[in-house]
């Protein structure tokens, strides 16, 4: 069957290895569909003219709600009507984005009924997107999703942003905290926040379970919550024996599965970033004391290496992309926190924080940029956290101390007469 | 109870969240939770993980586009139901994990994968250049530089053979974002393909005072380069188009601000960032090059640089070396020198804090 | 005490000329009060239809739901 539109350019993208999003929806399109098929009509003018088609729109939600909603349309809709209304839902995934076959056919039913059948797993925040709606229908998909499926909608705007984690312990080794529990938790807690705006900007937490950071929590949340350990890496010393006898393919394959000659001195020792190991030919010996505990080790030899037993995390906060201050990285102010549920130290740090960011965040400042302007000093304080040296690489090396007069004896006040006793004009 | 339309306050549900995770998990994580000792992958795109228990569940990672339609949902959950149980998850870089608890349907799910045409190619681990991720472009997206979906399957066909194979010095992340705001963070990415804006805002005046309110447009500039002015009898806006640091943030405000231009819009490419803290800390990708002329449908100047910087790193890094490190190592004259990427005044930073990137060492190399 | 807050809130709305408010002006209106109270004082005339929401996708306003452009760009016409 011939869609309505030609799309001659698309087409060109539905050549080549890769999978294909052009054949992806021509398909759907062709059941029927007439929002694909006006999509693609749309993006085919796109392509032509190398320029976007949509336009924005101020609705944000449900009743309710001051999130979850982006309101988009076509600007060409006399062309494409089918696509003259086209918003975005944003429902909240399951922590790590595991999934039955039954509930995402739930999705899809849903998503078929109410909206274009197009998707985004995932956005980039996390949530599940769903690409294409009109305004009619979210009240009654809204219904659908928490009768029918218990989910809900993720966050936009000034909110929380939906929280996001690697997969955690569930099926990773390296997992120092229960990523997928705190992550799950905190959402929970703090639902008021994602659906309803109260910061000046948005605000994001994501957990991974070790320094790989495999959500990148580092460099895109406004919290970042990073497994470590504070006690010493468990070392298998007959594994290690193994993998430098060639019987175990080191980087868990990651390097190629084939068996090869492995020199751990050029491939461990040699890249440790604090050269903390030592290998006589027997034996690993590890000074744990000075290890940063970066992971290289652990991930060249998995089946020798774990982390350690005494774990918790590293808070971090500030990161955002460049907008507007230029990109930031998230900065260390909790060296090391145990993650128990019910996380109730993490949460007092957390309201800490935002109290003080509702105050004194100015309008579409991320956290991070709050704190370059007010300064660390002025956050750690409010947060009750104490200066230590791991929260700097290094001690400032301008002289420009501002000093709190409550920390100079006597103040500001100068004593004027005595100072003229010893001392003529 | 069914909805009512009249009544929307009618059996309303609200702030329950997401469904707990756990209820999705095949039993054998379930039960090994937290006891996972160990993970190999068998072969690219293929992971077993054994427990301390010795149960192993193993996992088979394919690539799909970001942009997947309900059909092809329900094609990935057919699969899954014949070899998994019903179970699989998603990664964070838009791959689909297909969770194979019982060890002989292995190798029938990736016969069944590979039989199916370019829908699931199977890749993804180790040292490979993984899923692409990024943002919406012209698909949905209403301030974007360029298209995201698009240059992202033309990428990903030329550099295919590195999706499912562990050739690479090292895991190389790839991520787009379609204009500065990046909704998709793509700063410390190996290769960041973002869009940019070149040409600021034109004002339509006879608009302005009808579908925008002036205030509203002012307070929404970053860097306050909006002022109210009066053209004719008509109540508009004068930009200060020096300061213009092409966000669109006006443009949302106020749509008789349009910013986005077929020859003033286009590509531009970072390298050498990255988030992990695995031997090196966490770095920021830098520009390689300033800017590419859009070229739908297939992007071939993009295509080609990217896959240029790939294959110079491929050639000069060491084993473990992530691309920033690599460059690192040798310096940035020397990869401009090798990847035949040119240099100029646009590389050199004058944005805050522009001086800490300068050289101030008479150490370089010739 | 809260519905007092509410009527402020709503009076300074009403006292502007822009019709779009980030949350911290309302705050504004009642200055006394904690954010976080008066997040729930905000939330409450949102629920009770005296405020609405609008956002621009990456920052949320409010504004009196009389005013707005919603309808109009419903229509495609924005």
């Amino acid at each position: 069957m011939a869609l309505k539109h030609a799309t001659p350019m698309l087409d060109e993208l539905e050549k080549g290895p890769w999978p294909s999003f052009v054949t992806d929806v021509k398909r759907l399109a062709a059941k029927g569909n007439k929002m694909c098929e006006d999509w693609l009509g749309l993006m085919e003018l796109s392509f032509k003219d190398k320029e976007t088609h949509w336009k924005h729109g101020g609705i944000v939600g449900v009743l309710g709600y001051g999130g979850g909603v982006i309101g988009r349309y076509a600007d060409r809709p006399d062309l494409f009507p089918g696509v003259a209304h086209f918003h975005t839902v944003r429902v909240n995934q399951p922590s790590a984005k595991y999934y039955t076959t039954d509930v995402l056919r739930k999705i899809c039913d849903l998503w078929d009924a109410r909206g274009s059948g197009l998707t985004n797993m995932h956005g980039s925040t996390g949530d599940i997107v769903l690409l294409g709606t009109t305004t009619d229908q979210l009240e009654p998909l809204f219904y659908d999703l928490t009768h029918d499926l218990g989910m809900d909608l993720g966050g936009s705007g000034s909110n929380m942003r939906t929280p996001e984690g690697c997969l955690g312990k569930s099926r990773c080794e390296w997992s120092c905290i229960d990523t997928q529990e705190i992550i799950h938790d905190i959402t929970m807690e703090y639902q008021d926040a994602l659906h309803r705006p109260m910061f000046p900007y948005k605000f994001k937490f994501k957990a991974s379970g070790c320094p790989c950071d495999c959500v990148a929590a580092i460099a895109r949340s406004d919290c970042s919550i990073i497994g470590t350990w504070r006690d010493k890496i468990r070392i298998d010393q007959e594994a290690v024996r193994a993998y430098v006898g060639g019987e175990l393919s080191p980087h868990a394959g990651a390097g190629g599965t084939e068996k090869r000659a492995f020199d751990i001195k050029e491939e461990v020792l040699d890249l440790c970033p604090t050269r903390c190991m030592d290998w006589d030919g027997k034996n690993l010996k590890i000074w744990d004391e000075d290890c940063t505990r970066c992971m290289h080790c652990i991930r060249v030899m998995p089946r020798a290496l774990r982390p350690g037993v005494d774990t918790g995390a590293s808070i971090l906060v500030g990161a955002k992309a460049p907008i507007l201050e230029g990109a930031q990285l998230s900065s260390l102010v909790i060296p090391f926190m145990k993650m128990e549920p019910p996380f109730g130290e993490f949460k007092e740090f957390v309201e800490k924080m935002w109290d003080w960011w509702m105050e004194q965040g100015k309008n579409r400042e991320r956290l991070g940029e709050t704190i370059q302007r007010l300064t660390l000093r002025e956050f750690l304080k409010v947060c009750d956290l104490s200066a230590d040296p791991r929260m700097v690489s290094t001690p400032r090396y301008n002289p420009y101390i501002f000093y709190d007069p409550a920390d100079v004896p006597g103040g500001w006040e100068h004593d004027e007469k005595a100072f003229r006793e010893r001392h003529q004009a | 109870m069914a909805f009512d339309p009249k009544n929307l306050m009618k059996d309303r549900i609200t702030d329950i969240g997401p469904p707990k995770f756990d209820q999705f998990f095949p039993p054998v994580i379930k039960e090994n939770f937290g006891k996972w000792k160990y993970h190999e992958i068998l072969e690219p795109g293929v992971l077993v993980h054994v427990s301390e228990s010795g149960a192993e569940i193993h996992t088979v990672r394919v690539g799909t586009g970001r942009l997947i339609s309900t059909d092809l949902i329900r094609d990935v959950c057919e699969i899954a139901d014949k070899y998994c149980g019903g179970h699989l998850r998603w990664t964070t870089r838009n791959n689909i994990e297909f969770l194979v608890s019982d060890k002989s349907k292995l190798q029938p799910l990736i016969d069944d994968l590979r039989s199916r045409g370019n829908w699931f190619p199977i890749g993804g681990t180790g040292n490979s250049v993984t899923n692409i991720v990024h943002t919406q472009g012209w698909a949905h997206c209403h301030t974007p530089a360029i298209d995201a979906s698009g240059p992202v399957k033309a990428v990903m066909d030329e550099l295919y053979e590195y999706f499912g194979s562990h050739k690479l010095p090292a895991q190389v992340r790839i991520a787009l974002a379609c204009c500065l705001n990046m909704c998709g963070a793509v700063h410390c990415s190996d290769i960041a393909i973002l869009g940019v804006h070149r040409k600021p805002p034109f004002v339509e005046h006879e608009r302005v005072q009808n579908v925008c309110e002036i205030p509203l447009v002012i307070a929404s500039c970053p860097t306050a380069a909006i002022k109210p002015k009066k053209v004719n009898d008509m109540k508009s806006v004068e930009i200060n188009n020096s300061r213009c640091m092409f966000c669109g943030n006006c443009y949302t405000m106020c749509p008789a601000l349009p910013l986005a231009n077929q020859d003033g819009d286009g590509i531009s490419l970072w390298v050498g960032g990255k988030v992990s803290n695995v031997i090196n800390p966490p770095m920021f990708s830098k520009l390689a090059v300033p800017f590419i002329p859009q070229e739908p449908p297939r992007w071939e100047s993009t295509v080609s640089a990217v896959k240029k910087i790939l294959e110079t790193y491929a050639a000069g890094a060491r084993r473990y070396e992530r691309v920033g490190d690599w460059i690192n190592r040798i310096g940035w004259e020397r990869f401009f020198e090798q990847s035949g990427l040119e240099f100029g005044y646009e590389h050199i930073d004058d944005y805050r804090l522009a001086m800490m990137t300068w050289r101030t060492t008479t150490q370089f190399k010739f | 005490m809260s519905e007092e807050s509410k009527e402020r809130i709503l009076e300074y709305v009403k006292s502007q000329k822009k019709t779009k408010h980030y949350f911290n002006d309302l705050c504004k209106a009642i200055p006394e009060i904690k954010m976080m109270q008066a997040k729930k004082i905000v939330n409450e005339l949102v629920n009770e239809g005296k405020l609405k929401y609008w956002s621009s996708g990456s920052t949320t306003m409010y504004m009196l739901p009389s005013e707005g452009d919603v309808d109009k760009e419903e229509k495609g016409m924005n």
